[in-house]
């Protein structure tokens, strides 16, 4: 039997970052998958070396919109280590805070998408207006929904005030609800269940080989969690569950992330409760001394490392950021095998990709050489559809 | 004294140098010659089955190469260079699968070639990148390179 190349993506005008797989199908079933990325290929790495230490705060900020405040603990971490400097103890705790309520948001966000892929646009609506609460949340902390611009080397550049703490536990009481609801739709919904029960799998054994991270590694069993095995910030002061699943589908990565928005919960709460007094912020020099550091933060999506090299001038010699999508990459190639054409937006929306949907894709018959071209769009009602049928 | 598991009288004997920034992170310094062996003996014997990432760090006359390997909370990086003429390295792909997409970044961004790696396809740069420019070497500033671009 003749097999068929599709192209699949690279862009799509509404999603963040564009990816183009080439995917070898045998009738409805992916044979394999091939991948190409640097659609979006800005070269931040190199012009972290023309900046100095503050400017690139901001420049290491603006990798992910989702997970600026991920990236820029990593970064900051990461110059503290160097510099040998130990921020406030408040500073600590409002970093962590921060942290999970970016979580929440983007697990929120996360949720909405993958019930759009699958065309339950109900719950998308409601888990988007939802979010809204969180982002409200963020913004009376930070002043800013997204790229909050708070933190900075050697701690915070502002503090929380006592008059945000009541309206964010209110809010906290609220996600903490529509969560509760939305799990539960999760595991009883009959289009959620139809969808993404055994779709995607991911066995643990190649979870460990292809170098997983985050939720996509936990929902295949493997018990890895950065802010528990690598604790920074105040995660070593917090308790909190690491939730693993051992479906290794889709539906196991839905359930892991809405209760992991639970322990975010609880987390945001103790650390709220606790939260020492005392300053925000250490003054650092602007030069950095020559050494380097690794460092590693549990970004909503996975692990995120950055390695630090300085040269003992205000600007770094070397800046490299890993973000957890890329280790998601490869074992998202090997969830496709043996899987359906109308599961693959399940499957690549199942490991939260930074990178999202794909704009289009086309069929290259190989015996007669005719092409046919498909939108992303027409991918997605294409699944639906594959689905209503059955 | 905090406990190193990492600790190994053989890698003590080869590695040029090893530095205990803090109790989990670990930097080791190999010859190139002995980096495949190294490599072979921290993944199948010292559990470093999982690696977070590759660096590639330009130095001068050569190009440093920088394996971030994990082991539960240790990250352990193992560095190994390699001149900058003639930028090869052997690949870890049959070792740790997991690496195949840092390689190819490496590879792109470097120059560097991984001897043995199957796919040393573009990953990050354009269709029609010019066969000698590798953004991350030192010498390609962002001005050079963007004059490059208009100009070809």
């Amino acid at each position: 039997m003749s097999t068929f190349r599709i192209p699949f993506g690279p862009q799509h005008p509404a999603l963040k970052e564009p990816i183009n797989f080439t995917f070898k199908v045998d009738g409805e079933r992916v044979v394999s998958v091939k991948l190409r990325l640097g659609y979006v290929h800005r070269g931040i790495e190199k012009l972290a070396e023309d900046r100095t230490y503050t400017q690139n705060i901001h420049l290491v900020e603006r990798v992910c919109g989702l997970c600026s405040q991920a990236h820029v603990i990593c970064f900051s971490q990461a110059v503290e280590e160097i510099l040998g400097v130990e921020i406030p103890a408040r500073a600590r705790y409002l970093r962590t805070i921060i942290a999970e309520m970016e979580r929440i948001q983007n697990h929120y966000m996360w949720l909405g998408f993958t019930a759009h892929e699958m065309g339950f646009e109900t719950l998308f609506m409601y888990t988007w207006r939802d979010r809204e609460i969180a982002l409200n949340m963020v913004e009376t902390i930070t002043g800013k929904r997204v790229n909050y611009g708070i933190n900075t080397i050697g701690g915070l550049r502002r503090d929380l005030t006592a008059i945000a703490v009541n309206p964010v536990k209110r809010g906290l009481d609220q996600l903490e609800d529509r969560m509760k609801y939305y799990k539960k739709l999760c595991m009883t919904e009959p289009t959620i269940l139809k969808r993404t029960v055994g779709v995607g799998i991911l066995r643990p054994k190649d979870a460990l080989r292809f170098g997983a991270v985050g939720p996509t590694l936990r929902a295949s069993g493997i018990k890895r969690d950065i802010r528990f095995d690598d604790p920074y910030a105040a995660y070593e002061e917090a308790s909190f569950n690491i939730i693993t699943y051992d479906g290794c589908d889709v539906a196991s990565r839905l359930l892991a992330r809405c209760e992991e928005v639970f322990e975010s919960i609880e987390i945001i709460r103790q650390m709220l409760d606790n939260l020492p007094k005392g300053k925000v912020r250490v003054r650092v020099p602007s030069q950095v001394p020559q050494g380097e550091a690794v460092s590693r933060v549990e970004a909503p999506r996975g692990e995120n490392l950055h390695y630090l090299r300085a040269d003992g001038t205000d600007k770094l010699a070397r800046l490299k950021m890993r973000a957890p999508t890329l280790a998601n990459l490869l074992p998202l190639c090997k969830m496709f095998e043996n899987m359906n054409i109308a599961d693959i937006p399940m499957i690549i929306a199942g490991i939260d990709p930074c990178i999202a949907c794909a704009e289009r894709m086309t069929f290259i018959d190989t015996e007669n050489r005719s092409t046919n071209s498909w939108t992303g769009d027409e991918l997605r009602k294409y699944s639906i559809g594959w689905y209503e049928e059955r | 004294m905090m406990k190193l598991k990492w600790r190994d009288k053989w890698l003590e004997r080869k590695a040029i140098e090893i530095t205990v920034q803090q109790s989990r992170r670990v930097f080791v310094t190999v010859s190139q010659d002995d980096f495949r062996k190294t490599m072979e003996r921290l993944v199948k014997i010292k559990g470093f089955t999982q690696i977070a990432t590759i660096t590639g760090v330009d130095i001068g006359k050569e190009i440093e190469v920088i394996y971030h390997l994990k082991h539960k909370e240790l990250v352990l990086s193992l560095r190994t260079r390699t001149s900058k003429k003639e930028p090869v390295i052997p690949t870890i792909v049959d070792l740790i699968p997991g690496s195949a997409l840092y390689e190819r970044e490496v590879h792109d961004l470097f120059g560097v070639t991984f001897i043995g790696n199957p796919d040393l396809s573009p990953l990050l740069l354009p269709e029609g990148w010019p066969d000698d420019v590798y953004p991350l070497r030192k010498k390609w500033t962002s001005e050079i390179i963007k004059h490059k671009l208009e100009g070809s």
